[in-house]
């Protein structure tokens, strides 16, 4: 098994392969849908057609998909950087919570600094409110070898919880004699500015690429990223190579954290100003289905976090349009998840024979 | 608090127990068996949207169960399929069959019912008055509707089967060497199968009984994260049938006392007893509260190549 696992997709053969796994997954569950659709009495074919001009179509469209997408892309980075490193972080959504808490306690006080460094604070105050809630997860983990999937999916709930403690009065989050809970509006000086007049595309999507790139270089191009992939793909070795292989997990497992808790401050601070009882309901979940899709790599999660913010933006236009209720995106995006693993393992096998093929001759 | 409402807080407690302690005897196969379902969450919100449609197109509460558990069934085919013979992530399986339950019942749910809310049969109580009226035992045990009789006695059932048949030591064996059981000549892939699509099958019953006990219809994602309470059961339980749907009942009575709570009020916040679950099973992960067992290849997918 362990074998079968290093296979090195090295040189063409290798970027072919890794990006026509994703892309067939993405074919088939649309094919899928597809029936679903014409099984449900429309055409597919216009639903589609819906979809792609709710998704793509105008300005608003796109700003809609772009909106959908920037929580996604940080989501998707604080799953996919673990991922690298061999772990699995499930608590994206309980992360995600705290950093909008902690954003939102930041972002609703009056401030005597000038508007960009209140914002710089309330989005600083998301990563240091992801990062604090991870930090019993990290340390079990790293520290006490306890397993993490279990420990941040138990989270999630309590942050959840907890949040929506926060929100109740007499809590000082929370929104005086309002009909449903809620904090009090993001301060002016603290919101995400708009892209798109008229729209709400906030900075968050071009913080999201941006992010993703220079994750990327840190990924491939320091000792920090060297180390952690080294740690994922083989900890013996790394350990035998005298990395700090606990120290590394603990420091990555933060830096998810803070990931997750960027996203959470993106939401409160560009899109809704105001942190909901329960807002971020499946962002956690979708960015592990992000960085399976993209095989933990930050460059994939953006193309697909644009993917599935299409889904989602032009599946309120296809309902519209057909009648096709918009949850349909939601099955598409399992599908996806589920061909992309059903096909994986075919592929390593295919691959390790030909290896041994090679090396036999 | 006086008598009555201690014993109106117990039968609520049961009551709401009892979706978890039906999933939690599949749980215990399928990670006895070395699979973890996170997925199993989704096939109780599957479970519970079959069994309402069910019941409200044919009336009969027994064909809804059957339905509920063949639904929770063949979705844990699929991640059975998945995990075992793809040996694909477990974790990611189950994930994805999560949001194909939620996206798939929201479709459904809008499609079968597209103007009214159904309102299906529920499950009936089937003790006579009399035995009813005895104090406490009469309003905690007997006023329930029999799909909790059915949860409270599956556990022993499940755990009869599991520790004293041999099928059972073969299951309890799967998880803890396959290959040792691949060499006396069973079918370690049978086994895992059977294992998983019992949590499949009990996860469809525990929907069914969320959905109808007492409310009789469906609610878009109304499972709310029951499915992961059963997983912490099953770490404070120690995967033991009976210890589980002990840590199930206690989890149902946290559930109850929130409710209660944002009822009539409290000095505490009604989060707080729904946070209690999650955070022991955290303490008991961490080893505060004793050693957690778990089944040695949890997690693994089983490979005949490699020791």
């Amino acid at each position: 098994m362990k074998e079968r696992r290093k296979i090195d997709l090295s040189g063409l053969e290798g970027l072919v392969l890794s990006g026509a796994r994703p892309i067939l997954a993405v074919i088939l569950a649309l094919v899928v849908s597809a029936g679903l659709i014409w099984a449900a009495g429309a055409n597919p074919i216009e639903a589609y057609a819906a979809l792609l001009e709710g998704s793509f179509g105008s300005v608003t469209a796109l700003a809609s998909t772009g909106v959908r997408a920037a929580p996604l892309l940080l989501g998707g980075f604080a799953v996919g950087l673990g991922f690298k490193a061999g772990l699995w972080n499930i608590g994206g959504e309980g992360q995600i919570y705290l950093g909008a808490a902690a954003a939102t306690a930041v972002g609703i006080i009056p401030l005597p600094v000038p508007a960009w460094l209140h914002l710089m604070l309330a989005v600083m105050a998301g990563f240091v409110g992801g990062v604090l809630w991870m930090l019993v997860p990290a340390y079990l983990c790293a520290y006490r070898g306890v397993n993490l999937v279990c420990t941040t999916l138990m989270l999630n709930y309590v942050a959840g919880y907890f949040v929506s403690w926060l929100l109740h009065e007499p809590s000082p989050l929370a929104e005086k004699d309002a009909f449903f809970p809620m904090s009090p509006l993001i301060l002016p000086s603290a919101r995400l500015p708009i892209l798109a007049r008229g729209t709400s595309l906030h900075v968050g999507l071009i913080l999201g690429v941006i992010l993703g790139v220079v994750l990327h270089f840190v990924l491939h191009y320091t000792h920090f990223g060297f180390r952690t992939r080294m740690v994922g793909e083989n900890p013996e070795a790394a350990r035998y190579a005298g990395v700090g292989v606990t120290r590394q997990i603990f420091l990555v497992l933060l830096i998810c954290g803070g990931l997750a808790g960027l996203a959470g401050a993106g939401e409160v601070l560009g899109l809704k100003l105001r942190l909901f009882d329960f807002f971020a309901s499946g962002v956690g979940y979708e960015g592990l289905a992000l960085a399976i899709l993209a095989n933990g790599n930050p460059l994939g999660i953006i193309v697909g976090g644009i993917f599935f913010g299409s889904l989602k933006a032009g599946a309120s236009k296809m309902q519209i349009v057909t009648g096709i209720e918009a949850s349909l995106a939601l099955v598409t995006q399992a599908l996806t998840v589920i061909f992309v693993i059903a096909i994986g393992f075919g592929e390593r096998v295919r691959l390790t024979r030909q290896q041994q093929k090679k090396s036999r001759a | 608090m006086d008598m009555n409402s201690i014993s109106g807080w117990l039968q609520a407690s049961v009551r709401l127990a009892a979706p978890l302690m039906l999933t939690s005897i599949g749980a215990v196969y399928t990670e006895r068996v070395g699979v973890i379902n996170i997925g199993m969450e989704g096939m109780m919100l599957a479970g519970a949207l079959a069994s309402v449609a069910a019941s409200f197109f044919t009336g009969n509460v027994v064909i809804a169960a059957i339905c509920a558990m063949t639904v929770g069934g063949l979705l844990a085919v699929v991640h059975a399929y998945l995990t075992v013979s793809r040996r694909a992530s477990q974790l990611i399986s189950g994930a994805a069959i999560n949001f194909l339950a939620l996206g798939a019942t929201n479709f459904g749910y809008a499609r079968l019912f597209p103007t009214e809310r159904a309102r299906a049969v529920t499950f009936p109580v089937l003790s006579p008055p009399e035995l009813r009226g005895i104090p406490f035992f009469g309003q905690v045990i007997f006023a329930q509707p029999v799909i909790v009789w059915i949860a409270l006695i599956l556990p022993l059932v499940s755990a009869w089967v599991l520790y004293r048949t041999s099928w059972g030591l073969n299951i309890r064996a799967v998880g803890e060497h396959p290959h040792a059981v691949d060499s006396v000549g069973l079918s370690v892939h049978r086994l895992k199968y059977t294992g998983v699509i019992l949590s499949g099958v009990f996860a469809g019953l525990g929907g069914s009984a969320l959905a109808m006990a007492d409310l009789g219809y469906f609610a878009p994602a109304m499972t709310g994260g029951r499915a992961f309470v059963v997983l912490a059961a099953l770490v404070v339980g120690k995967w033991n049938p009976i210890v589980v749907a002990a840590a199930c009942m206690l989890f149902g009575a946290a559930d109850a006392l929130q409710l209660r709570i944002q009822t009539f009020g409290a000095v505490i916040p009604y989060q707080f007893p729904l946070m209690v679950p999650y955070l022991l099973t955290i303490a008991a992960l961490a080893g505060l509260v004793g050693r957690t067992a778990a089944p040695k290849t949890i997690g693994k997918p089983y490979d005949p190549e490699t020791i």
